[in-house]
């Protein structure tokens, strides 16, 4: 044994240390540092944001290959150009509120104090106002109403709710009670919305004894907005989309 | 000096054939095979060092090779079950050596070359 020659052995032996070394080198390690629950939550976050961000982006891709098919189902002549400029207007319609539309929803009757006992001394205690109108709109947009009508005059972003004596204003158009306000949602939750202890609809019906007539409904129609938008003012900034 | 490269060149050799190779392992294994390289090297340069000293014993250098790459391993490995990095002993104590056995090397072939000339 001892007649081996050392060099070859040690060499032999350095021949093996090396492919470990090559090995070990070739799988482009990370640093090895101790994991930390901190750590290891970033990398979770991270990672999620990630994956979020990778749906979001096939998502995007899945409609761009939506509309490159429309595009190429054009250039062959398959679609008519008219076609989809009027799929697009009917698209457009319906965005910006001015096409009728139908879906299961609410429907709430108010009308003034009916009886002639009055709770409070003040009158105006017991007629409907456009301030508690207002309220109501606004408990059904935060309830996830998706169309909104009221004495069949759509609301739209800037539809304007005024008083006008007995009356009320809404899109340059007066109407008096009883005033059907129509929305198209998740018809439990619009109803909880105006009708659940403490909201805004329950204190108007039992404190203020207002008539308010709640009914859920599966199939309501709201019409599209029939008024004209100037922008006088207001001009879009860059190209947009 | 070619007494001092040959283990240089064989790691040499080595890193070519490992890249040359398509072998990789699982990469959970990685921290263990790190310590066992530490050792492995540490035990290379025991036996270039008791080479030079004239009292290299091929059944000591083999089972140091073997042994103390396996016992690195094992601790690591220990280590990582327990929740304590015991693989921390492992490369203080072969990282140590390493530059103890490479002090002395350096001295060896430093005076022997000063013997002979």
């Amino acid at each position: 044994m001892k007649k081996d020659n050392p060099k070859i052995v040690l060499m032999f032996f350095s021949i093996i240390v090396g492919i470990f070394i090559a090995t070990q080198i070739k799988m482009k390690l990370e640093m090895y540092v101790p994991v930390t629950v901190k750590s290891l939550q970033m990398t979770k976050a991270e990672v999620l944001s990630v994956n979020n961000e990778i749906s979001e982006m096939n998502k995007v891709i899945k409609q761009k290959e939506e509309e490159l098919k429309l595009l190429e189902n054009i250039a062959q002549g398959d679609n008519n150009i008219i076609d989809i400029l009027i799929e697009d207007i009917k698209h457009n319609k319906f965005h910006s509120g001015r096409t009728d539309l139908k879906g299961p929803g609410i429907i709430i009757t108010m009308y003034d104090n009916p009886e002639e006992r009055m709770p409070g001394f003040d009158i105006n205690d017991d007629v409907i106002h456009d301030i508690d109108i207002l309220h109501i709109l606004n408990d059904l947009k935060i309830a996830g109403a998706e169309a909104i009508s009221i004495n069949g005059e759509r609301v739209l972003s800037t539809s304007e709710i005024k008083c006008g004596g007995p009356t009320i204003r809404i899109n340059g158009r007066s109407s008096a009670t009883p005033f059907v306000i129509k929305a198209i949602g998740d018809p439990k939750l619009l109803y909880a919305s105006v009708s659940a202890p403490n909201t805004y609809g329950d204190i108007l019906k039992n404190l203020y004894n207002i008539g308010f007539e709640v009914e859920s409904e599966d199939s309501i129609e709201v019409p599209g907005f029939r008024g004209i938008t100037n922008f006088k003012y207001a001009k879009p900034v860059g190209k947009g989309d | 000096m070619i007494k001092l490269f040959f283990a240089l060149i064989g790691i040499l050799i080595g890193a070519v054939i490992g890249f040359i190779l398509p072998y990789t392992y699982n990469t959970a294994y990685s921290l263990y095979i790190s310590v066992a390289i530490l050792a492995c090297l540490d035990s290379v340069f025991g036996g270039i060092r008791a080479n030079l000293e004239k009292n290299f014993n091929i059944n000591i250098f083999i089972s140091g090779f073997f042994g103390n790459a396996a016992l690195a391993a094992f601790l690591a490995y220990l280590g990582d079950r327990l929740g304590v990095p015991l693989y921390y002993a492992a490369i203080f104590t072969f990282g140590g050596r390493l530059f103890e056995n490479f002090a002395q090397i350096r001295r060896k072939l430093l005076v022997k070359r000063k013997e002979s000339n």
